[in-house]
């Protein structure tokens, strides 16, 4: 065990996390250069190589001779990228001794950073501060900064800092052996009750789901009897292993060790991250601390774009649990949609996720609504109500209270862009907490939100309005009342369930007009005239119309112009293909989610 | 009912806004008939079913009859169809029924420029047994017969019909457009007393379509053509389909208007689905599902026939569901679609499955359904393409 060393690494989107973790596979020979050709090895999945960010967790083992001559086992837990994830961050973070702190020597710390940093050391893990990409020439301008900030952030000294270039290999033994000398080895008792944490777990066709655990106390065998606490299920273990660049098979695992269990799970959602797994004969006296249910955040309605597919839909949906357990999804009904579900998500970033694998390797062709949060209702009759589609928030006069969901949010910024930020954030009904000055050009900014004024497009509005400078951070912090309406659209004075929205009072006025506008731009003219309304309760705020097509046909049809004419139509019908009909209004997909357009 | 097309390709004087194939050396014509003559041998055989007749019980590679196409309708179009002598056209039409089993009381249209016949000439088609005239008058103003580069003057458009009905013909067609940009309301008006008190049989109206490919939308492109606007076209179509009924002439197709009995046969084979052969450069014919179109260039397709084949460019095979199409979109447009017939044919209850919009269309008085025909009204005529598609978005659901 003094010779295991499990450790993370902590960086914000593009610091160079994967281009190290490459680095250190290929320097302790886990991987060859040659196998390097696909860089960044633990993002696998194509999505997560394209965005550049990590959604499933990854884990490996390297082999590695120090210079004090002993061979060391390290274990190296990757940890998603994105805020939508922290819960996954802190698990993953708990399963380890210390962190790398990789912070990019141009760029200096990033609000995901520092948030993850902070719980790190809340966590007690040991931290190597790393700065990252010190070959690049604009560096040299940078760096005395970017050291200082990491200094003034974890109180270490300029000496301790590695400076390091993933890229072109410099500082990487440094690295590996900071990472022996200083990360404690694990501790814990091989002989105690057995007590491991599940910090990821994933579906595999073949093998059921594969469960990656820490082990904190005693043994896990193959065949051993396990529990998991928390959900409550029993399992026999088929297989017990450890994650090289692929799963090796140890048949045991002991405390301080990392690897994989398999045992015919069928569902991942048996396998909660954060749960602790036990002998179900000889159980430890406690779980591991921090367990918590994962919520979704932000709903929205999918739906199939041809309401026969809708069978087809809850199969692909069925299938995406197996593998992101953190999607919730139940059949709902929509007047202008059809039948479809409301999902729910960790956030944005996770329902967009979501919608693109259902597009990409599901082929379904999808209708989604505008994303809303979870609010807490309290009715005249002092009932609880958590209303997730707007559409199902009850009559006003049957509602005493709507509270709405707060987070608080960490923003870093370059000085120059506070005043931006305060008014972004002051638009979104937001209220400063909050600055602290990391440095002369950097303030980091704390913010009260409701969720519901972010989830729209606040951080493209964020980072846009920044030129990328600034980064977000966030975390759920309570409910609160606040004086919320539904604004209902109607077509023709019918009203289209899939557009309503949950807006609060004083802004519903200027939101019904610009989403007015915005529905014009994005209906195309019909053979009716279209009124567009926006209403609260009885009263409409807004209204906006699309003239009827006047003329739409062609004058000559004879012999040679037949197969062209049916060409044309079939053309055109095609091109037709996302408009979903309510009433004799026809509406193209686009604007189920105007909302998230409007400026 | 079945017809045949003849395009014969030459003119005068190209106009800017047509795009159907036609060239200018009329000195090709004579070639042209000779070539035409041979194109409907060879095409006929190639249709033609040999039928094994049993003579006395034994199989005889002679007692072989051929049962040749059938026709009831002749159009001859172009390009300037009134290019041809009397003589010319003899010919032609001899080798046709030399070929083709044509009804006796067969419709036989001829396309003609005002600007290019004489009493003389109509009574030699007249004899050749021409009985159906079709002149291309577009316009009484000026101005429009100039922004069309028409060669015919105002008097010769005048004369057109008395001059037809002089020779003989009892079925007369006059073409007219409208939506031209020189166009007001009161030239269109103009345009249209002029034609009722002329009482031609057939008025076909069409509005100006800038086809690509043609001078016209070259000068579209560069902005020395400014269309009237969707509104003030819809109006003029309104004026149109008003008017010609106010003066007997009944709607049964978008631009197609006749005095009682007097519906172009040959318009409603093609509307009605039904075969046709084609002869002639760029000719389209369909024969059970398949559709050919004949080479375009008159040279290629020349060369084809004198090296004794088919002169076609290509074919299409209908699918089942592009029939179902066809036939939906074509009798919407024209004199109304059947849905029983068109179940009978296809097997889809298209009244069922148009139910989320036949309602609203019937209220919005674009169709009315009579003994289960669905047809298009005035208000319906205007907006006629947006309803085939929402039919064809049933068809292909």
């Amino acid at each position: 065990m003094q010779h295991f060393r499990n450790f993370c690494i902590i960086a914000h989107i593009d610091h160079g996390k994967s281009t190290l973790a490459d680095r250190l596979l290929e320097t302790t020979g886990t991987v060859t250069a040659r196998e390097m050709t696909n860089n960044q090895i633990l993002d696998d999945n194509p999505l997560e190589q394209e965005r550049g960010i990590t959604i499933k967790l990854h884990a490996i083992q390297m082999a590695y001779k120090a210079q004090d001559g002993e061979q060391y086992t390290l274990n190296l837990i990757d940890t998603p990228g994105h805020v939508d994830f922290s819960y996954e961050v802190s698990r993953s973070l708990s399963a380890c001794e210390g962190a790398l702190l990789v912070v990019d020597a141009t760029q200096g710390v990033e609000a995901q950073t520092i948030s993850n940093l902070f719980m790190a050391i809340e966590q007690g893990l040991e931290i190597i501060p790393v700065i990252n990409k010190i070959d690049l020439p604009s560096a040299v301008t940078t760096i005395d900064n970017v050291k200082r900030q990491v200094m003034d952030l974890i109180g270490c000294k300029e000496e301790d800092m590695i400076l390091a270039s993933a890229k072109t290999g410099i500082g990487i033994e440094e690295i590996l052996e900071a990472v022996v000398k200083k990360i404690p080895p694990p501790t814990g008792d091989p002989e105690a009750p057995l007590r491991a944490l599940i910090y990821d777990s994933i579906f595999d066709p073949y093998r059921g789901v594969i469960v990656n655990i820490r082990v904190f106390e005693g043994t896990i065998k193959e065949k051993d009897k396990i529990r998991f606490i928390n959900t409550e299920q029993e399992y026999e273990l088929d297989e017990v292993g450890v994650m090289g660049m692929q799963r090796v098979r140890t048949k045991s695992l002991s405390a301080g060790n990392v690897g994989y269990i398999t045992a015919a799970i069928r569902k991942l959602q048996d396998t909660k991250v954060g749960d602790t797994v036990t002998h179900a004969a000889r159980p430890c006296e406690r779980a591991i601390e921090g367990f918590r249910e994962v919520k979704p955040m932000v709903f929205s309605g999918i739906y199939p774009a041809d309401s026969d597919d809708f069978e087809d839909l809850r199969e692909a949906l069925g299938k995406l649990t197996l593998n992101d357990a953190a999607i919730t999804f139940e059949p709902e009904t929509s007047n202008a949609l059809g039948f479809g579900f409301r999902c729910g998500f960790l956030g944005l970033l996770h329902m967009e996720i979501v919608q693109e694998r259902l597009e990409r390797e599901f082929n379904q062709v999808i209708v989604t609504t505008v994303p809303n949060v979870r609010y807490k209702v309290l009715t005249t009759k002092d009932e609880v109500l958590w209303v997730d589609n707007p559409s199902q928030l009850p009559n006003l006069s049957a509602i005493s209270e709507i509270q709405e969901p707060f987070i608080k949010a960490q923003i870093i910024t370059p000085t120059e862009y506070i005043g931006t930020i305060m008014k972004l954030c002051m638009e979104r009904r937001g209220t400063m907490l909050g600055q602290s000055y990391l440095s002369a050009d950097r303030v980091d900014l704390t913010f009260e939100l409701p969720l519901g004024e972010v989830v729209f497009d606040f951080y493209d509005k964020l980072k846009s309005n920044t030129r990328g400078y600034a980064s977000l951070d966030y975390d759920l912090a309570d409910y609160q009342t606040g004086d919320l309406v539904r604004m209902d659209i109607l077509l023709n004075g019918e009203p289209v369930d899939a557009l309503s929205s949950i807006v609060h009072r004083q802004k519903a006025h200027d939101w019904g007009k610009k989403l007015c506008i915005k529905l014009k731009e994005l209906i195309p003219r019909q053979m009716f005239e279209i009124a567009i309304q926006a209403s609260i309760g009885a009263k409409v705020v807004a209204r906006e119309s699309i003239s009827a097509i006047r003329k739409n046909v062609i004058a000559k049809c004879y012999g040679g112009d037949i197969s062209r004419k049916r060409k044309l139509l079939e053309k055109q019908k095609a091109g037709k293909k996302r408009m979903k009909q309510v009433g004799r209004v026809e509406i193209p997909q686009e604007a189920f989610l105007a909302v998230l357009s409007i400026d | 009912m079945n017809g045949l097309y003849l395009h014969v390709p030459f003119c005068e004087k190209k106009c800017t806004y047509c795009d159907f194939y036609s060239i200018e050396s009329t000195g090709l014509i004579d070639r042209f008939v000779q070539t035409l003559c041979k194109e409907i041998e060879i095409r006929c055989a190639s249709l033609t079913v040999p039928r094994t007749e049993n003579t006395n019980g034994i199989p005889s590679q002679i007692g072989k009859t051929l049962v040749p196409f059938h026709a009831n309708t002749i159009f001859f179009g172009g390009g300037t169809p009134s290019l041809l002598s009397g003589t010319q056209l003899e010919k032609i039409i001899s080798t046709l029924k030399d070929h083709v089993d044509i009804d006796p009381n067969a419709e036989w249209t001829m396309e003609c420029n005002p600007g290019t016949i004489s009493e003389k000439s109509l009574s030699d088609y007249r004899a050749a047994g021409i009985n159906r005239v079709s002149f291309g008058i577009q316009s009484f103003a000026q101005p429009e017969l100039d922004f069309l580069t028409r060669i015919h003057s105002i008097q010769e458009a005048l004369d057109a019909i008395p001059t037809a009905r002089a020779a003989g013909f009892t079925n007369i067609n006059a073409d007219l457009m409208f939506a031209l940009p020189p166009q007001t309301v009161a030239s269109l008006e103009h345009s249209l007393q002029t034609l009722i008190d002329l009482q031609p049989d057939h008025i076909s109206a069409y509005s100006l379509v800038y086809e690509p490919g043609t001078p016209l939308h070259a000068q579209l492109g560069k902005g020395l053509v400014v269309p009237h606007n969707e509104e003030f076209d819809a109006e003029m179509y309104h004026i149109v389909m008003h008017t010609l009924q106010q003066a007997g002439y009944e709607q049964y197709e978008v631009s197609n208007f006749a005095r009682p009995g007097k519906q172009c046969a040959h318009n409603l084979m093609y509307w009605h689905g039904h075969d046709y052969l084609a002869f002639g450069p760029s000719a389209h014919g369909l024969v059970n599902t398949e559709r050919y179109w004949n080479h375009r260039s008159l040279s290629t397709w020349q060369a084809k026939v004198d090296a004794g084949e088919l002169p076609q460019a290509n074919t299409e095979n209908l699918s089942h569901n592009e029939q179902a199409i066809e036939y939906a979109f074509l009798h919407v447009r024209s004199d109304g679609l059947p849905f029983s017939t068109f179940q009978q044919r296809f097997g889809l209850d298209l009244q069922t499955m148009l139910q989320p919009h036949l309602q609203h269309w019937i209220d919005a008085d674009f169709v009315t359904i009579n003994n289960g025909v669905l047809r298009l009204t005035f208000e319906g005529y205007r907006v006629c393409d947006e309803i085939s598609l929402k039919i064809i978005q049933s068809i292909t659901k």
